[in-house]
């Protein structure tokens, strides 16, 4: 799959930041991420697991989304922009988090317990909206964070010197 | 965008999977052979067992979902990337989400079922801890879902000739806020692209290949020509979709034209206009229709009547790559493969692009013609008589159209090949028999595989850059003599895009030292292209990115270089006022 998305477009450019873009979108989309933690009881299950307040689990879970929204940004590049496939590449992100986060690393981090019931339930379909919305977010955001064309030093990396292959002799 | 998508086959193709499953494995629960039931285990996280009709729906509710969004993974991820038969792809992809309800979700969904709200991990939690029944059940779901799925999901681009574009809505122009200034007209050095907009069918005349729908020009039709002025580009190759436009004689429709032109009659790019790219309406056949000058000039004649200040024309696109395509390679159109067909196409191709001509003509008199052309060359892999035979032959054969359109003599080969495959010396005489317009440009296209090495088994081999773009067009030049124009070009792999640029552009620069009267450069496409990887003969939705712009719109690196460009050149002396063109417009 990475030589697929190599092939069509994985590069982001000079004018794009889709590590600052990903990493605010990821941050923005924990909020309704965090309503369904709450209304499925399964902020308070994993602040135990975890050991930590509530708020405290918030905070760690701001900063640990708004990495993965850098990293998913980074990682599909320009497939990212997509207004038509984001939420989709996106809710399949969210669902990798929660096969690897959710199930596996939330036990390695708390003593070996993950949540269970409803719950449980609470932490998959969270990771899956998450994602959904990260996904969604993320081509409204980058529009926004475009740098100028114009910008100082991005044409010098473009000029004649480009038709040449290889380094100077 | 990794992939053109049909959103809505795809949703349907993820629907009918979830309920083939569901209504397969019912039935086989109702014959008293009870298996996995993914409906009850969805349905129950949110409804007691004691609630059939809460559960049934929300589990087929989200069943249904859940199979949307997989037959949207495989629509983008998975669907042709093997040659196998539709639903034997879909049955493949059906082993991905399979490995996943096994050892992720049905684990998950056991654990979501718990009348607690933690456990401690253990194996069984973290294993499957499913019965030989339910595997059973879980891989013949999987199987069903994938085989509906495949067999539902495909020709996610294009759609069937005879009919419009589906949900086409063409946005009306709005006020822009980016553009105040009117179009240039000049006589500068010609920095253009173009908007790809091949509409060739396929499947023998029942899927038509629509490239403006299938890169959403249709919807984006002003922010396109907007952002071709961001980067200062001067003309803009554009061919309004003939197939649409044209519904039978003496029969238009010019919504989408009028607004689409309106912009560029205001604001410009300066269009250099396409009528005729690989592909007619489908009530006129296809190009082995000998009376297609008499249509195609009428349409020409509408065309120049309905926008009088359109200067720049191509009234035939690329007239060699089309016969050969459509009756030689068997790819489009007409699909045929034999000389005789080559022969008709080509003629028919080259008389009408005499006759648009000559109504256009008849109704602005000073009207210019771009005639592009894939330049093309063959050499011979050795010294082997029938090799070189082979080699000289094509490199005759991809100057018919243009021999004809110009009137050049063709030789006497050419001459008796065309006789022993249908076209007497009377046909020959009348095509050819006409006056070539003083206004002609030859545009000369070039692209990676367009030089060929004729194997020692007499097939031809893509080259590479070999000679490149310099030399082949020189042939063009030394044979016709008239103006020029590099009308086409661009590179598959987008990180090499720049560099290609630049030596495209060096190429331009060292035949116009060289003297020829050279007046234009264009890196073609503005956006990316869907298919050409497999020149459209598939419809599968493969996004080739060799635009200046991604199909987001956002700038590719080649874009940004092809501004770099042209402003670096657009004010240097011979680019500013261009004295070849001052003389063709003059």
């Amino acid at each position: 799959m990475a030589g697929f998305l190599s092939a069509h477009g994985y590069e982001p450019g000079p004018t794009q930041r889709p590590l600052l873009a990903g990493a605010i979108s990821g941050m923005v989309a924990t909020a309704p991420a965090i309503g369904l933690l709450h209304l499925f009881g399964s902020l308070a299950v994993e602040a135990r697991i975890v050991g930590m307040p509530i708020a405290g689990t918030i905070g760690a879970g701001l900063l640990v989304m708004a990495f993965a929204g850098a990293v998913y940004a980074r990682l599909l590049g320009r497939a990212a922009n997509d207004v038509r496939g984001s939420w989709l590449f996106g809710m399949a992100f969210g669902f990798a988090l929660w096969a690897t986060g959710g199930v596996f690393i939330l036990p390695l981090v708390g003593n070996g317990e993950l949540p269970a019931g409803t719950p449980a339930t609470g932490v998959f379909l969270s990771l899956v909206v998450w994602g959904g919305s990260l996904g969604t977010l993320l081509p409204f955001v980058h529009r926004r964070l475009h740098l100028s064309v114009n910008e100082p030093g991005i044409a010098e990396r473009l000029g004649p010197s480009r038709a040449a292959k290889g380094s100077r002799r | 965008m990794i992939r053109v998508v049909s959103l809505r086959k795809a949703s349907i193709a993820g629907i009918f999977g979830a309920l083939a499953w569901t209504a397969v494995l019912g039935s086989l629960d109702i014959l008293g052979l009870p298996l996995f039931d993914i409906v009850k285990e969805l349905g129950t996280l949110a409804f007691s067992t004691d609630e059939p009709l809460g559960w049934i729906s929300v589990g087929l509710l989200a069943h249904c979902l859940v199979g949307i969004c997989w037959a949207l993974v495989y629509a983008y991820f998975f669907w042709s990337r093997v040659s196998w038969a539709p639903a034997m792809q879909g049955l493949a992809f059906s082993i991905v989400p399979a490995i996943l309800a096994l050892f992720i979700v049905n684990p998950q969904l056991v654990l979501m079922h718990l009348d607690a709200d933690a456990v401690r991990l253990t194996w069984a939690s973290v294993l499957p801890s499913v019965s030989l029944t339910q595997l059973g059940g879980l891989l013949l779901g999987h199987s069903i879902f994938g085989l509906t799925v495949g067999a539902i999901y495909t020709h996610p681009v294009g759609y069937p000739a005879n009919r419009d574009p589906p949900l086409l809505r063409l946005p009306p122009r709005t006020a822009s806020t980016r553009r105040q200034g009117g179009r240039q007209i000049g006589s500068g050095f010609i920095f253009a692209t173009g908007i790809e907009c091949s509409y060739p069918t396929i499947e023998h005349g029942g899927w038509r290949r629509d490239e403006m729908e299938s890169t959403r020009h249709y919807a984006r039709w002003q922010e396109d020509f907007e952002l071709a002025l961001d980067i200062g580009i001067t003309h803009i190759r554009y061919g309004p979709p003939l197939h649409l436009i044209f519904k039978g004689p003496g029969s238009y429709d010019w919504e989408f034209v009028d607004e689409a032109m309106g912009y560029l009659n205001d604001h410009g790019p300066e269009p250099i206009v396409d009528l005729c790219h690989f592909g007619v309406p489908a009530w006129l056949g296809n190009f082995q229709n000998g009376d297609l000058y008499v249509a195609l000039a009428e349409y020409a004649r509408a065309f120049a009547t309905r926008y009088p200040w359109v200067r720049f024309y191509t009234p035939v696109n690329e007239m060699y790559v089309c016969a050969r395509m459509s009756a030689l390679d068997g790819v489009w159109n007409e699909q045929r493969r034999d000389e005789k067909a080559f022969a008709a196409a080509a003629f028919n191709l080259a008389r009408a692009s005499i006759a648009m001509t000559e109504a256009i003509l008849a109704v602005r008199s000073d009207a210019i013609f771009v005639n592009s052309e894939s330049s093309e060359f063959c050499q011979a892999c050795c010294p082997d008589p029938e090799i070189q035979r082979v080699a000289e032959f094509e490199n005759e054969r991809r100057f018919l159209p243009l021999d004809l359109i110009y009137g050049h003599p063709i030789s006497e080969g050419m001459r008796r090949h065309l006789r022993e495959f249908g076209i007497d010396d009377a046909e020959y005489a009348r095509v050819t028999a006409h006056k070539v317009p003083r206004r002609s440009i030859i545009g000369v296209d070039y692209y990676e595989w367009n030089e060929r090495l004729i194997d020692s088994d007499g097939h031809p081999r893509a080259l590479g850059e070999l000679f490149g773009w310099y030399v082949i067009a020189s042939h063009y030049y030394d044979r016709y003599q008239r103006p020029m124009m590099h009308t086409e070009t661009n590179r598959m792999d987008a990180s090499d895009g720049p560099r290609w640029l630049w030596r495209q552009w060096h190429n331009v620069q060292l035949l116009r030292s060289a003297g020829v009267p050279l007046v234009g450069f264009t890196w073609y496409s503005l956006t990316d292209q869907i298919d050409w990887d497999t020149a459209l003969s598939r419809a599968v939705g493969n996004v080739d990115p060799v635009g200046l712009f991604d199909l987001n719109r956002d700038p590719r690196t080649v874009g940004l270089t092809y501004k770099r460009l042209i402003d670096m050149h657009k004010d240097q002396p011979g680019y500013r006022a261009c004295p070849a063109l001052e003389r063709i417009m003059g």
